[in-house]
Order: structure tokens, then sequence, then C-alpha cells
């Protein structure tokens, strides 16, 4: 598990890596996107993935063994936080990408006279 | 003690912003709630400010969001170094929402212009308070989307690639800084800044990993800070920004970056036994780690900035420029206080960071907001084409001589004790070097460097003050209209400038327990009530 989650967050960082060196805006801001979420995989992987046990989570306590691997809750809520702003951030670099298409009248950041 | 004094800056901003956005149909109102707003939160940090320094009782305070304790909750801890630093930027965002008001027309005032300043003042304040280490993240993230929107404010060809530019940049300096985060949790369990010091101190701690981590969050915190190499957004941003927006951006936003570094490296891991094999870098200290690369971007930034700063043709470039070289001066006493392991000289050395980067906030926010009155004026700001302003405007130009002089390091200007104890710090390294070869010839190109950007400084400064207010009118100025309130308000402020200089035994006693605090990794744990469990 902890191999397929190093590997998704090497391939994401490639990829966003790759299409925020692109010409056109509307990539880079894909790029934006994709790094962001290679982020938020990382940090589930920091989290450690690992069987529950009634010590780490309380509640497993009455339910019986064997338990699913589970991801640290407190990277949970970290990715979650995270996910609410790279939302945000995504839309308006979106937002910001549309304007400024329309002021230097190209999506192509090397053809901007500014 | 915990107190809800700690959280009250952060309110005040909080509650401002959303007042003012809800009244943005009613433009006046909204305008007196965003100046008495912010002059109640600029109040508030001085009780603060009283209640953590100079009251009988001082001391650090905390707050524990919904009371829960650390390091389970998220906590605000207001100690004597956020207190200064808080300090700063509300002597700024005052001068800088009182200018506003004359100086962004009517229209542009309504496009959400005070809400989104109020989040910028709150994303600062959160920073520099906040004692959890995933919280700063979100903090700097509140204060880097209402920057985001002010680099593109005005929304013409050159202000959306400026801002474009500069939210590419930011968003990977956030991924960066969230790799950061994840990696110190996973090495020390904890989230909590006080609780990572106790991790990391207690024996048998895993710490490598550390090195590395670290960096990447100082990458991010450099960023802000526009350090070379990462200063390249600086000029297209400030030059994009209103003016009273560059003044908070420089002044403000800038300086946080500085705090992060300070609080992070100095209060966090300073202690903290952390040894690696890094190649040409001996230390078992992340500050050891931290010195060498902190001191050549110092070094870099002086440079790139003085010389950067000498070949613009417009004030605001110039001054652009300038602020990349000052940090640079900031970075350099900071880097200092990393590389030595003697405790006087630490001290001496955030001492002098903490007190250029007060001087740098008030001088260069003064000549930021004069270039607004010069832009009013003129309706330019390029060198070339202005002229004979002194005069136009004889108090004018006295105030912007105040800047100026202030920035070159006259006393009894506050820029004077900026330079003096960064200057200070760097000879007492060069002393403390004698007979180590490597350390000297470090000692000596610092020294030798900050004369440089000194030299530089005044050589900009003076070409500023000459192209701008001497020689025959040119025809903007003389065709220009003067607003006296917009220099009313500069002139108390080249007073405020004057102040910190004259009086300066209680900025220097303020200062002095700041880096006091900066340093003193037990009394933060102590504060965040962690002291005496494992440490």
């Amino acid at each position: 598990m902890t191999l397929a989650v190093a590997a998704t967050v090497g391939a994401l960082f490639a990829l966003g890596t790759f299409l925020l060196l692109r010409d056109d805006l509307v990539k880079v801001v894909w790029g934006l996107a994709i790094i962001s979420q290679a982020a938020n995989v990382y940090l589930i992987g920091m989290g450690g993935i690992v069987e529950g046990t009634s010590e780490t989570v309380p509640v497993l306590a009455t339910h019986h063994a064997p338990f699913p691997e589970t991801v640290d809750p407190v990277v949970q809520a970290l990715v979650l936080t995270a996910i609410v702003i790279s939302f945000g951030m995504t839309a308006f670099a979106l937002t910001l990408s549309y304007r400024a298409y329309q002021e230097n009248e190209s999506i192509n950041v090397t053809e901007w006279k500014q | 003690m915990t107190s809800w004094i700690a959280i009250a800056p952060v309110l005040v901003a909080i509650v401002t912003g959303t007042v003012a956005l809800l009244v943005r149909n009613w433009p006046r109102l909204q305008r007196a709630i965003a100046v008495s707003g912010t002059v109640v939160y600029a109040a508030v940090v001085g009780y603060l400010s009283w209640r953590v320094v100079f009251a009988a009782d001082a001391g650090g305070i905390l707050y524990q969001l919904g009371g829960l304790e650390a390091p389970f909750g998220i906590v605000l801890v207001a100690d004597e170094l956020s207190a200064f630093m808080l300090a700063i930027t509300a002597i700024v965002a005052v001068y800088a929402v009182v200018f506003s008001v004359q100086f962004i027309d009517e229209q542009n005032q309504r496009v959400y212009y005070y809400p989104l300043f109020q989040f910028l003042l709150l994303g600062a304040t959160g920073a520099t308070l906040t004692g959890d280490l995933f919280n700063l993240f979100v903090w700097f993230e509140v204060m880097l989307m209402a920057s985001y929107v002010f680099v593109a404010f005005y929304g013409n060809a050159q202000h959306t690639a400026a801002a474009v530019r500069y939210v590419v940049l930011n968003i990977v300096g956030s991924a960066l800084m969230l790799l950061g985060i994840g990696g110190l949790y996973a090495t020390t369990g904890t989230l909590n800044m006080a609780d990572m010091a106790v991790q990391l101190s207690a024996p048998g701690a895993v710490t490598e990993p550390v090195v590395g981590l670290s960096a990447l969050v100082f990458v991010t915190f450099s960023l802000k800070a526009g350090l070379a190499p990462f200063q390249f957004w600086v000029p297209s941003a400030y030059r994009a920004a209103p003016l009273p927006i560059v003044a908070v951006f420089a002044g403000a936003t800038k300086k946080v970056g500085i705090y992060a570094i300070i609080r992070l490296y100095f209060t966090v891991f300073g202690d903290a036994d952390v040894s690696a094999t890094v190649p040409a870098v001996a230390g078992d200290t992340a500050l050891a780690f931290l010195a060498p690369a902190l001191l050549l971007m110092g070094l870099a930034s002086i440079l790139v900035g003085g010389f950067g700063a000498v070949s613009r043709d417009s004030l605001e470039e110039l001054l652009a420029y300038s602020s990349i070289g000052q940090i640079g001066f900031i970075a350099v006493a900071v880097g200092i206080a990393a590389a030595t392991t003697a405790g006087e000289l630490r001290h001496l050395g955030i001492f002098a960071a903490l007190i250029f980067a007060l001087h740098h906030a008030v001088s260069k926010g003064l000549l930021f907001l004069s270039t607004g009155v010069i832009q009013d004026i003129a309706g330019t700001t390029k060198l070339s084409e202005l002229g004979g302003l002194g005069d136009r405007s004889p108090v004018f130009a006295s105030v912007f001589l105040v800047g100026g002089l202030s920035l070159v390091g006259i006393p009894p200007l506050a820029g004077f004790f900026g330079k003096l104890f960064v200057f200070d710090a760097a000879t007492r390294q060069f002393a403390a070097a004698t007979g180590d070869t490597t350390a000297t010839a470090a000692a000596v190109l610092t020294l030798g460097v900050l004369f440089l950007g000194a030299v530089l400084t005044i050589l900009y400064a003076t070409r500023a003050w000459i192209e701008t207010f001497w020689g025959s009118q040119s025809e903007a100025i003389r065709a220009g209209v003067v607003h006296d309130g917009q220099i009313a308000v500069l002139a108390t402020l080249a007073l405020v400038v004057l102040a910190i200089g004259v009086g300066f035994e209680p900025v220097y006693q303020f200062a002095d327990a700041a880096s006091d605090a900066a340093l003193d990794t037990d009394g933060y744990i102590e504060i965040v009530g962690l002291g005496g469990e494992t440490g």
C-alpha cells in the first residue's frame, strides 16, 4: 500500500511539473491543481496506512478483528482543509486566467508583452 | 496564562472584514467601519503588547481554541516576539487604511477593497499568533488569497500578468510547505510547535529528516519574504498592487516570512540535536544548516536589490528593488544569529533583525505611501517625468526626505538603529572568528557586502530624491494638484519614524524581550502548557 501511495505521489508530481512548464495558461492551472493533489496524497502517506486497533480507534473496541487498514485521522483532517483551500485557489486561478487572457489577448504566457 | 486577549486581534480583523463586506452598499459607512476597525485593531495590539511585555506581571499569553489543550487542540500563543511583529503590522495597517480612504478612487474602493484589506491583515495576524504548524499554513493561505486579489486589483494587462505569475509561484510554494509539514508530522508525530520542540529534544528521537523537511518549509518562508533567489515576483507584484497595499506587503506580509523563519528555526528547532550528513556543511543543529543558506541568500538579496534599485527608472520599481535589498539586511542578521553558537551574539543577531524589520516597515511604508502622493500629483512615477516637486510642496519634500534619510540610516531616525545593530552583529561575528580562516573569510565577505549594500542605498535614495524634488518643475508636476490631506497623514508617519529613533528606549526594551522570547524554547513550551511532561 505504501508503495502504491509513493508511486502515485511521484506520478502526480511528475505530471503536475510537466504541465506547469507549458506555455498554455490553462495547462499551467491544471498543473497547479495536480500538484496540490499530489501534496494531499503525500500527506495521506505521511500519516501512515496501518491496520486500526482499539488503541488508536476507540470505536473498534466493540468490533471484531480483522480490521481494514486505515489512515491516521489527523492527516485526513489536514487533507480535508488542504482540499478546500486548493479548490478555492483553482477556482480563483481559472477566473484570473480568463481575465488575463482577455487583457493580454493570448492564452500563451510567452506571448504576453508585460 | 490563558486569556482571550491573545485571540482579540484576530477577532477584530475578522469582524471588521465581515461587517465591511455586509455594508458594501453604503460606501461611507464601509469606509468608517474599515478605518475604525483598524484603529481598534491597533489599540488591541497595543494592549496585548502591554500585557505581554510592559505590564508588572508581563508574560506570554495562551489561547486554546475550543478549550482544547495542546498538543491536541490548536493554540494561539502571544509571546513577546509575536507581539513585536503584531505591533509592526498594526502601525503599517493604520496608515495604509487611512491613506487608502484618500488615495483609492471611489469606484475602486467599492470593489471589496476594505474587506480584502481586513482579510490580508487577518492572515498576517493569525500567522504571527498561531502555535500550530498546519494552522500557520492555513493563515498563510488566508493572507495570500487576499494578496492575490490585490495584485490583480486594477485588472489590466500588466496587473493580471503579474498576478498570474504571483499566484502560480505561491501555489507551488504552498504545496512545498505542505510537503514539509506532512514530513515533520510523520517525524515528530505532532503539529503543535511547542510539542514539536519537546519531541525533537526527547532522548532517542529520530531527527535526521528534519534537516531536509525544514528546508522545504524554509523555501516557502523565503518565497514570502522575497529573498533572492525567490525575489523575482516582487517588482512586478509591487508595481501592480495599489500603493497603500504595497506598503502593507513590504511592511507586514514580508515580515511574516521572516517571523516564521525565526519562530520555527530558533524557537522550535533551536535546541534540538539534529545531525545529518550534508556535503560542505558541518553541524548538529538545524540552525547550523540554516546559517550558510540564509547568509548567502541575504547577501545575494542585498546585491540584487541594491543594483536593481540603482538602475530602475520608476519610483515604484526602485522602492520594490530596495525592499528586496533591505530584506537581505534582515536575513543576514538572522543568518549571523544562526551561524554562531554564542548566546550573546545570537541574541544580538535576532535583535538587529527585529529592529531593522520595524525600521523597514515604517520607513518603506512612508516611502511607498509618498509614491502614492506623487502618483496622484503627477499621474506617473517615472523618474524622468518628475522633478521640481520640492518647490510645489516643501512640506511633502521634507516628509519624503525623512523616509529617504531613515532608509540610508542617518541618526536620529529609525533606520540608524536598524543599520547600527546589523553592522554591530557583523563586526562581532568578525571579532569572534579570529584564528579560523573560513569563518574570517565569511565574516569579511558579509561585512563587505553589507557595506556595499549601504552605499547602494545612499546612491538610490539620493537619486530618487534629486530626480523627484530638485530641478525645474516638469510638465506633470506643474499641472498636478497637491492633496494636503494625504500629506498631513504622511507627516504624522514621518514623526513616527523620528519618534522611534529619538525615543528608542521602549523600542529597545520591546525588541530585547522579543529576541529573548525567540530564543527561549523552554519558555515557549511553558506558555503552551507542555512544560515538565516529557521535556
